[in-house]
């Protein structure tokens, strides 16, 4: 144990002597943040998300009506997709649009009849501004074609407005979904830098001067993997503070947040170091590092957010390493992140540094 | 104490370690003398447990490496030929982790830390990133980082390569220094000087076997007090044998239509008259070579250690 906490300081040690190649990995995301911020972040460009339409009528009503959504500054800022009712509800389930409006089948001649009818409308309750936007909208096209019947007949048309349960509890606010992926492309390529130690301390001769220690050789992987959980323990830490002051990013829980970062951040760091420890020379391992990290980074909502991208590859994205850590990442600042989500990490960690140790030390030797 | 008991390191179908037997006690240095590739580096490495033997047994302080790694490796120290530090660490932060791994704490680590900066005289640049060091400062924290924990066994690898001649002299007196408390030293070098100056016993070693061993007076008598004379040029060995029977003294330890090997006594007296019997060869280059392990190594191999 205590050859795992001196490979951790001496590695930390290092790190601070040569601090630039961290800030230069930190300075990528940052920047990027920045300029998404100035692009579309609150105050500048309106944003756009998906209105999804049940429409049971098929009326020219209804038609109408759904139509208006496409139009005019509304148009710019939804794209509306025809659904069924079922399926509507499920991505309303999956968070996969700001809004779902059902229109009942006889929506246009309970109208024209002066038959009372209710429309559904479900709010995304992860959004905020859309929905809104989505509702008053409603509301008014409904007032107004309710104005062209007589003012002693009851209003015919009922708005019901449900905000669907949050089920991924994801926060609100625009830093919320810039900043865990844009910290987890930070850590990413940290994680990248980090991992190709494991070459330079091969080139030199320390792994095989390890090995010829009494200590385990399970330990050095362990130290350097406790090195990397602390300096993303503390820069997940930071950027969490930074970001609640600056930006008014609600978190939660700063424990859950940081060692979430911390423990997944670790596991993107083994991996990576596997990749590295499979190839047949440095520049194999760089090459291929990038290879592997750059589509994960794109993927993983990096460059660019889930919010942001195309639904497929938003779902995709979601899956990759990185993205799952960035989606965790948001349920921990929502304080939705499961105990079960921790143990799940812990075990890959475990596997993962099972397989590193072998895969070292046959590099080493 | 190492003892090596017909060790075999096989890489697939390539065999790089022969047989290999030798023992090496306390107190002594024991050389192991050879060209690059001759299965040195592989013998260190089979010793130190970063290799599996394919064969043969190795036990180090009586612990079987194999079957004991960790207390084999807990009385050992090895000086690779890499300079295996941490560049940006200084040389007192490299000690404190080696001497770590090595499982040393507390005021011992850094007693035994200030002994071995001050024995290697790096005392006043021990807190300085040893990225700064020069090459032969460099070997000697390498060396210092092998000692810290006061191993039985040493192993040193090749350890002066590219050092500088002062640097060279001041390691080698380090190495003796060990040996005189009480340290079984294995010393590998394609170096025959520092062989023969250093080492108490030598093995000398050539495509994974070991030709020959003994101490350094058994090698010489080996070879007798006779000279090693080289001639290069162009030659028909059958024509050259012939010719030299006729010169009393001489023996034919190689020849081919390139190289002739001659070893005789009083070489440089002989020399008229081998070149008489060669006449009508085509002599291109002569070098005589006086008793040492180099003529003992042409001897036993027909070629240059350092070629």
């Amino acid at each position: 144990m205590r050859f795992v906490w001196i490979t951790a300081l001496k590695d930390l040690r290092r790190l601070r002597r040569e601090p630039v190649a961290v800030l230069t990995w930190l300075a990528i995301p940052s920047f990027i943040s920045i300029i998404l911020t100035l692009v579309f972040g609150p105050g500048g460009a309106q944003p756009h998300g998906t209105l999804l339409i049940a429409d049971q009528d098929r009326s020219i009503g209804a038609t109408m009506l759904t139509n208006a959504f496409g139009q005019g500054a509304l148009g710019k800022m939804l794209t509306v997709e025809h659904v069924s009712e079922s399926e509507g509800r499920r991505r309303m389930d999956r968070g996969e649009a700001s809004a779902l409006i059902v229109i009942p089948s006889g929506f246009t001649a309970s109208f024209v009849t002066s038959q009372p009818v209710n429309i559904d409308l479900v709010r995304n309750p992860a959004q905020r501004v859309l929905p809104d936007i989505i509702e008053d909208s409603l509301g008014i096209m409904l007032a107004r074609a309710s104005s062209y019947r007589t003012a002693s007949q009851p209003p015919p048309i009922q708005l019901d407005a449900d905000i669907i349960p949050d089920k991924t509890e994801q926060p609100d606010g625009f830093a919320a979904i810039i900043l865990p992926g844009a910290l987890f492309m930070g850590i990413f390529f940290i994680a990248g830098a980090l991992a190709s130690d494991v070459w330079r301390e091969r080139s030199s001769g320390a792994l095989r001067r390890i090995a010829t220690t009494p200590a385990r050789f399970g330990a050095f992987v362990a130290g350097k993997l406790l090195a990397s959980a602390l300096l993303f323990g503390a820069i997940g830490g930071a950027a969490l503070v930074v970001a609640h002051e600056l930006m008014h990013l609600r978190v939660a829980s700063f424990p859950a947040a940081i060692g979430w970062i911390a423990a997944s951040g670790s596991c993107l760091y083994l991996m990576i170091m596997l990749i590295q420890s499979a190839a047949s020379s440095e520049r194999v391992s760089t090459f291929t590092t990038n290879l592997v990290t750059l589509p994960l980074v794109m993927l993983g909502g990096g460059f660019v957010p889930f919010e942001w991208m195309p639904r497929t590859l938003a779902r995709i994205g979601e899956w990759t390493p990185n993205g799952w850590c960035v989606m965790q990442l948001r349920a921990a600042l929502s304080g939705s992140l499961q105990p079960v989500t921790f143990a799940s990490i812990a075990v890959i960690l475990v596997a993962i540094l099972f397989i590193d140790v072998r895969a070292i030390r046959r590099t080493a030797c | 104490m190492i003892e090596v008991e017909q060790l075999r390191k096989e890489y697939g179908s390539l065999t790089a370690v022969h047989d290999v037997t030798f023992t090496a006690r306390p107190g002594e240095i024991f050389g192991l003398l050879g060209p690059n590739g001759a299965g040195k580096t592989t013998t260190i490495g089979c010793i130190s447990t970063l290799l599996a033997p394919s064969a043969g047994h190795i036990r180090v302080m009586g612990h079987d490496v194999v079957k004991d790694g960790i207390e084999a490796r807990r009385s050992m120290g090895v000086v690779p030929q890499e300079i295996a530090l941490y560049e940006d660490l200084s040389a007192e932060e490299n000690l404190s982790y080696w001497g770590g791994a090595q499982g040393l704490r507390g005021a011992e680590l850094r007693e035994r830390i200030r002994t071995v900066l001050d024995l290697t005289g790096l005392l006043d640049r021990a807190k300085e990133p040893i990225k700064r060091f020069s090459g032969g400062m460099k070997r000697r924290l390498n060396f210092a980082c092998g000692i810290v924990h006061r191993p039985k066994v040493l192993l040193l690898d090749e350890p002066t390569v590219g050092v500088d001649p002062q640097s060279r002299v001041r390691l080698l007196e380090l190495v003796r220094d060990q040996a005189r408390s009480g340290a079984c030293v294995l010393y590998t070098t394609h170096y025959m000087e520092e062989a023969e100056s250093l080492c108490d016993r030598l093995a000398i070693v050539d495509h994974g076997r070991i030709i020959a061993q003994g101490t350094l007076a058994e090698l010489r008598a080996l070879l007798g007090e006779r000279d090693i004379l080289r001639l290069t040029g162009t030659f028909e060995p059958e024509h050259v044998r012939s010719a030299l029977e006729s010169v009393e003294g001489v023996e034919i330890i190689h020849a081919d239509e390139t190289l002739l090997a001659l070893s005789m006594s009083d070489a440089s007296h002989r020399l008229p008259m081998i070149f008489a019997a060669l006449n009508g060869s085509e002599l291109r280059g002569t070098t005589l070579t006086q008793p040492s392990l180099e003529s003992l190594f042409i001897k036993l191999t027909g070629s240059d250690l350092r070629e």
